[in-house]
């Protein structure tokens, strides 16, 4: 397996407040990746600048072994990363097949024109990812929120990914729709694509996940098995705080 | 889709027809109200696709009115070089839009197109008056066609092949993408596309129906100045028919145009001057408040309720 995505030495402040400080990480082709961390730790920010949502204040990225620091979040999709976000964020006023739809367009006014999409590819798509034919022509107000979840996927999944970055892919879910999902991520790991997932229902995530990085206040503090970091100590502390002594 | 083609059918023989049982009086409104249909468009695929609230479009139709004007005047450009050169500097000032909205969006963005119309109009009175005719503007500039019914016809073929371009582009892929960009433009990039290209695309085809209505316009007034044209009343009539109408649907704007049009000269007799203005905004608001979505919606829950009606009648009758 050769690395699918690194992050060198990324820095992000605002203001005087350091959400991402000289992290470091690696992803390999076809891993899934949990990372978890307390609230406020970078998780999210990390994300943001993979996508290039937010410009690092330090660092460099390099996908697929080549250097995408200065590409913009189109270019960086095109190329085959795609994320979805803490709260869905759905064309409210399109159907989930016009959402999938969206995805699948080309980049280039002219080839938009021209296009001829495959009567139904969306469709597929929003079907390979859990919705029913007639879920499909339904809105989003209308969804529940495991199906605007999906629908996120059905989008990102339309633009061909290579990475898949979910942020808390289970926040707000029942437990039904978390095994549903959970189910759909293992089906679409053993397709080869690779994962970052986000989250903080770490029993979701444990059996998901090939490895586990753990952030606080922007900086790596374990790198290992789900096991391993759960037990380490520097986590607990993270998590739980220090202990005072009497 | 078969029921709609049908509703157009009849609204396309009825408008065609309109000729042979109306005065030309009542033609003249028509003809306004056609004109204003194409500045309702041109502001809707702009700012009803995009979210893109332009404040600034008479400063679009002016440019064209006003290049026209100047060429046919001065020069004595023939019209059918100095109207699609007049369209063709109005997309060169569309892209002039263009570059604060990739900055900024919202009231902002509103604001600073208001201040292009502003600026426009204080610049047309005291910059070269000689050649913009100051603050008294052009007149006596030749027409296309003379007569109401020429002017009436002509009118209706511009704003229908210009409606009928629009819906087309609105009901395509792009279209999706504009609607898309006016949802969640963060959302687009992370689908993989440029919403800069799309809105640039977008602002040039709005400046460029401005332009055709603005040329149009003005050779069908003879004459051209700038309290007419770069007036805050002219402005919101554009706004409030594309509002009231139905943003978003280039249909709803023709609707829109068509009902503030023959509202305000079905008041001129009961009301004198500007208080015809109150009352009609009284009305265009009853209208947004009681159908948020247009005129349009309404006549599309009509059209779906006798659908209905006749479908049930099939399957009992």
């Amino acid at each position: 397996m050769g690395s699918l995505l690194e992050l060198r030495n990324l820095t992000k402040n605002f203001g005087r407040l350091v959400a991402v400080s000289d992290l470091s990480l690696t992803v390999q082709k076809g891993e899934t990746l949990g990372l978890i961390g307390p609230n406020g730790s970078g998780k999210t920010t990390t994300f943001n600048l993979i996508m290039r949502e937010l410009k690092q204040d330090e660092g460099e990225i390099f996908f697929e072994g080549k250097e995408i620091t200065k590409y913009p979040i189109q270019k960086r999709v095109k190329m085959g990363i795609a994320r979805t976000y803490q709260i869905p964020r759905p064309f409210t006023e399109m159907t989930v097949a016009e959402n999938i739809r969206v995805g699948i367009m080309p980049d280039k006014i002219i080839s938009i024109m021209k296009m001829n999409i495959r009567d139904g590819l969306e469709r597929e798509i929003g079907k390979s990812v859990g919705f029913k034919q007639h879920e499909l022509s339904m809105y989003p107000y209308e969804l529940s929120m495991g199906s605007l979840r999906r629908l996120e996927l059905g989008r990102n999944m339309a633009t061909n990914p290579k990475l898949l970055l979910l942020d808390e892919v289970f926040a707000g879910l029942t437990i039904s729709e978390i095994t549903g999902l959970s189910e759909l991520l293992k089906e679409k790991k053993k397709e080869g694509l690779t994962f970052i997932i986000v989250s903080h229902d770490l029993r979701s995530l444990a059996p998901l996940v090939d490895r586990v990085v753990v952030v606080s206040f922007g900086e790596v503090v374990a790198d290992g098995s789900f096991e391993e970091v759960i037990a380490d100590e520097r986590v607990k502390e993270a998590y739980l705080g220090k202990e005072e002594e009497a | 889709m078969k029921r709609s083609l049908i509703w157009w059918v009849i609204c396309g023989a009825v408008l065609a027809s309109l000729p042979i049982f109306t005065s030309a009086g009542t033609l003249r409104i028509f003809i306004v109200a056609n004109f204003l249909a194409i500045f309702a468009m041109s502001w809707d695929i702009l700012s009803g696709y995009t979210g893109y609230i332009s404040f600034g479009h008479p400063f679009l139709i002016g440019i064209a009115g006003y290049t026209t004007a100047i060429l046919t005047r001065h020069l004595g450009t023939p019209l059918y070089i100095s109207m699609p050169f007049a369209i063709l500097l109005t997309m060169v000032a569309g892209s002039l839009f263009f570059f604060p909205a990739l900055r900024i969006r919202g009231t902002y963005f509103a604001l600073v197109t208001l201040a292009f119309m502003e600026v426009t109009y204080h610049l047309l009175k005291v910059v070269k008056p000689g050649v913009t005719g100051g603050t008294r503007g052009l007149s006596g500039l030749p027409f296309v066609v003379t007569g109401a019914v020429p002017n009436y016809y002509l009118s209706l073929f511009v704003m229908l092949a210009v409606g009928i371009g629009l819906w087309v582009l609105g009901r395509s892929s792009i279209g999706t993408v504009l609607g898309a960009i006016r949802m969640d433009e963060g959302a687009v990039k992370s689908a993989g596309l440029n919403p800069t290209k799309f809105k640039l695309f977008a602002f040039t085809v709005s400046a460029m129906v401005a332009g055709i209505g603005g040329s149009f316009y003005t050779h069908y007034l003879g004459s051209i100045s700038p309290r007419a044209m770069f007036d805050i009343t002219f402005l919101f009539t554009i706004l409030v028919a594309a509002l009231v109408g139905g943003e978003h649907t280039i249909v709803g704007p023709i609707l829109g145009a068509y009902f503030l049009t023959f509202l305000l000269e079905y008041l001129r007799p009961y009301i004198p001057g500007a208080w015809r203005f109150l009352l009609y905004s009284v009305i265009a608001l009853v209208v947004y408040y009681f159908a948020p979505k247009g005129i349009y919606s309404i006549f599309q829950g009509l059209s779906d309720w006798v659908g209905r009606r006749m479908r049930r009648g099939e399957q009992y009758g």
